[in-house]
């Protein structure tokens, strides 16, 4: 019987829905914040406390902290919601987004900002119920939630981070170096790598990354123009440390896997005693001691190379969602979580450092215990003395990614250094100026 | 006697109730943000930011992205290369295991079990063997050969990437075909064999023949599979998409673009939209080549 004209249409359409649908299926990506109460008022309310993996090992510093607060303002009662490490920035733009931000987050700069921009974060420096607290932190713990055209701080500083070169002390002396005598500049550390490369062979490298942005900022290259509106690594600084990268890289001074090595891989490979140098943080000795103990035999601890005289360092704060109804309980307890206290107290808990004023002169972060760990805090407190945050918030991970691969086409020669970054700056501002 | 008028609705609307629950969850979960995506696409949306109509500009941009035709190049090559894999290799894998003989389940379960394993977890298993140090290059350097950068080389790694979606995929695609199998009459065997066909004219003449639509499903199934790659490669080559972006495939390439806080949603949503568009119509294509029914 042939198919009426109608019924094939029907089949024809039974047929496609199906398709229509899994393609569909297949495809869907989504994509948005407002106004809450004043800041200033009376400190009561149920407020949202958000922080960024910290239950697993904090919980009871955690739910101790928040009981004080609660005791102290009666009014209020704190939900702690704690977010695992990973997606993060994922979990707080789809609550940005649905308009379901906790009153108070956990968050870096360069997560502020885009928060920040998009007006869902109190700017601090405009409510006096925040500003009052600003003289309590440390100058370059303030400026580094302050966003460049926004006019003002979007988080309260709380804790710092540093971190020291480790370096392996036996693959040192295998390679005919001095272990006592880790780099301390930038041409020694580019002299111990080659020198480990041609007495291994080429089958130890010293390091495990290509240099990202803060590695620029470290060399002493200028990022960004004073109003960071555009981006200024491609600078004769910037091409002269690539340039040198890319020698190490040709030596076989970098690890072969170099170019998509992340930061996990590269300490993974530092604790398999691949590759001889790599940075990390106080934190980072508790795992050498249970995973590696004949790394942790042999490890060397050295200051983190800068030209600057400014090492880097990284700041977590807690910013408010400008959208909350409770505003000035959600202010009280972000500065309770980040005073001078209580950032000392939990600092004493775990491998960070506290930013507010005058906590890093008190004896625990001044005087050696002896300790390897008492060792290698005192020595990043030192460093965080005069420590920036080279990291320009307005730097989105998409602008990072362009960065690292465009080093990766020069180191592999597909592209002279200064043309890497040339395209890489040219692609940032593009991308800058997109919003 | 004709039913009744309300008897008629009833029977009418029925089968709509039955699908009801079912139609509005594709339309909440697949439908709207579909056609939020369509929407998206015409404009220049931010993850916190609304965007404004821009009409085809997120498409032409496309055209001047590096990034969009090296995915592109990626996911076609996935497709091309997978499929004839994953095609072929399972079918040869299932008439292994298909006479009941010893020990023929331990070896279906052994081929199973990659299905069963966590991407993550053999992405990492992988990625140690083919480490400049991984057991495999320790096996090339004891021959005196290598070392081979399979991690480190953007084309090595894409192969590799595309040797771990084949392995992984084997088992699933193998119990397809068994059951397929299990439904070829053996007299037709019998009957070839009496005509003097040996075991690739059997193989040729009388198995693909009666699994020809099988062959078609999985041929469909892993061809969108592969053109829609994400695990694998990404956590093979890293975020960035192996050295230097090269081994970035489309929806790699729209997860980079879409997410986080600055997020370009609305060019990302232009790629989804391309990455359907391709998909719809290599659905149609392989549908299409495999018109006809089986032997009998």
């Amino acid at each position: 019987m042939p198919i009426s004209r109608g019924t094939r249409s029907h089949k024809a359409v039974g047929a496609a829905l199906p398709l229509f649908l899994a393609a569909a299926a297949l495809t869907a990506c989504g994509g948005n914040a407002d106004g809450g109460s004043s800041a200033d008022g009376k400190v009561a309310g149920d407020i949202s406390f958000q922080t960024w993996n910290l239950r697993a090992n904090y919980k009871d510093y955690f739910n101790g902290l928040i009981a004080r607060f609660e005791k102290e303002y009666p009014d209020t009662k704190v939900r702690w919601i704690d977010q695992p490490a990973d997606h993060y920035a994922d979990k707080l733009s789809a609550d940005a987004a649905g308009g379901t931000l906790p009153d108070v987050v956990n968050v870096s700069p360069d997560l502020a900002y885009p928060l920040a921009k998009a007006g869902v974060l109190v700017n601090l420096d405009k409510e006096p119920a925040s500003t009052k607290y600003k003289d309590e932190y440390t100058p370059e713990a303030w400026q580094a939630n302050e966003m460049p055209g926004l006019n003002g701080g979007y988080a309260f500083p709380w804790y710092l981070n540093t971190g020291p070169l480790f370096y392996n002390r036996a693959l040192f002396a295998q390679a005919g170096l001095d272990p006592d005598k880790p780099p301390r500049t930038y041409d020694e550390l580019f002299a111990d790598a080659n020198t480990m490369a041609r007495h291994s062979g080429g089958r130890v490298a010293t390091l495990a990354a290509t240099p990202a942005i803060e590695d620029f900022g470290r060399y002493g290259v200028r990022l960004m123009n004073a109003d960071a509106t555009e981006f200024t690594y491609n600078e004769p600084r910037g091409v002269e440390l690539l340039t040198r990268y890319k020698q190490l890289y040709d030596n076989g001074a970098l690890d072969a896997q170099a170019l998509t090595n992340g930061p996990e891989e590269s300490g993974q490979k530092f604790l398999e005693q691949k590759v001889a140098m790599n940075p990390g943080s106080a934190h980072d000795l508790s795992n050498f001691k249970e995973n590696a103990p004949t790394l942790y035999k042999n490890l060397g601890i050295a200051d983190a190379p800068n030209n600057t005289g400014h090492p880097n360092m990284y700041v977590m704060g807690l910013g408010i969602n400008n959208g909350s109804r409770h505003k000035p309980a959600a202010i009280a307890f972000a500065y309770f979580v980040t005073d001078r206290q209580n950032q000392e107290s939990v600092a004493h808990k775990v491998a960070i450092f506290p930013s507010t004023r005058g906590s890093l002169d008190e004896p625990y972060w001044t005087k050696d215990d002896g300790t390897d760990e008492g060792r290698v805090r005192v020595a990043a407190a030192k460093i965080l003395k005069g420590a920036v945050n080279y990291t320009p918030v307005v730097m989105s991970d998409e602008m990072k990614t362009v960065l690292q691969n465009q080093v990766a086409l020069a180191l592999q020669g597909r592209k002279s250094p200064k043309q890497a970054l040339d395209d890489a700056v040219a692609r940032g501002d593009e991308l800058l100026k997109q919003g | 006697m004709r039913p009744s008028h309300q008897a008629r609705t009833h029977r009418a609307a029925s089968p709509w109730l039955f699908l009801l629950p079912g139609l509005a969850v594709i339309a909440v979960f697949d439908l709207y943000p579909f056609l939020t995506t369509v929407w998206h696409s015409f404009t220049d949306a931010r993850t916190l930011l609304p965007g404004h109509w821009v009409g085809l500009r997120n498409f032409q941009d496309m055209l001047h992205d590096d990034q969009f035709w090296t995915a592109l190049r990626n996911s076609t090559l996935y497709v091309a290369l997978v499929v004839p894999c994953t095609v072929l290799l399972p079918l040869l894998l299932a008439l292994l295991v298909q006479p009941r003989i010893r020990f023929v389940g331990f070896f279906r379960a052994a081929f199973y079990t990659p299905v069963l394993a966590s991407v993550v977890v053999v992405a990492l298993i992988w990625n140690w063997m083919l480490d400049d140090r991984g057991l495999v290059n320790g096996i090339l350097h004891a021959l005196g050969a290598g070392p081979v950068p399979f991690l480190g080389d953007g084309w090595l790694l894409l192969f590799s990437a595309m040797a771990l979606t084949v392995w992984k995929g084997l088992g699933y695609y193998m119990v397809i075909y068994l059951a397929a199998l299990a439904n070829v009459p053996r007299e037709l065997h019998e009957a070839a064999s009496v005509d003097g066909a040996g075991a690739v004219r059997r193989f040729l003449s009388v198995t693909v023949p009666s699994v020809r639509s099988t062959m078609v499903l999985v041929g469909a199934l892993s061809s969108v599979a592969a053109f829609k790659v994400f695990s694998e490669v990404f956590l093979m080559a890293g975020p960035t998409g192996g050295p230097a972006g090269a081994d970035t495939t489309l929806v790699m390439l729209v997860e980079r673009t879409g997410t986080g806080l600055s997020g370009r949603v609305g060019y990302a949503s232009a790629l989804s939209l391309v990455v359907f568009v391709i998909t719809l119509a290599l659905m149609l294509l392989v549908l299409r080549a495999g018109r006809g029914e089986d032997a009998p």
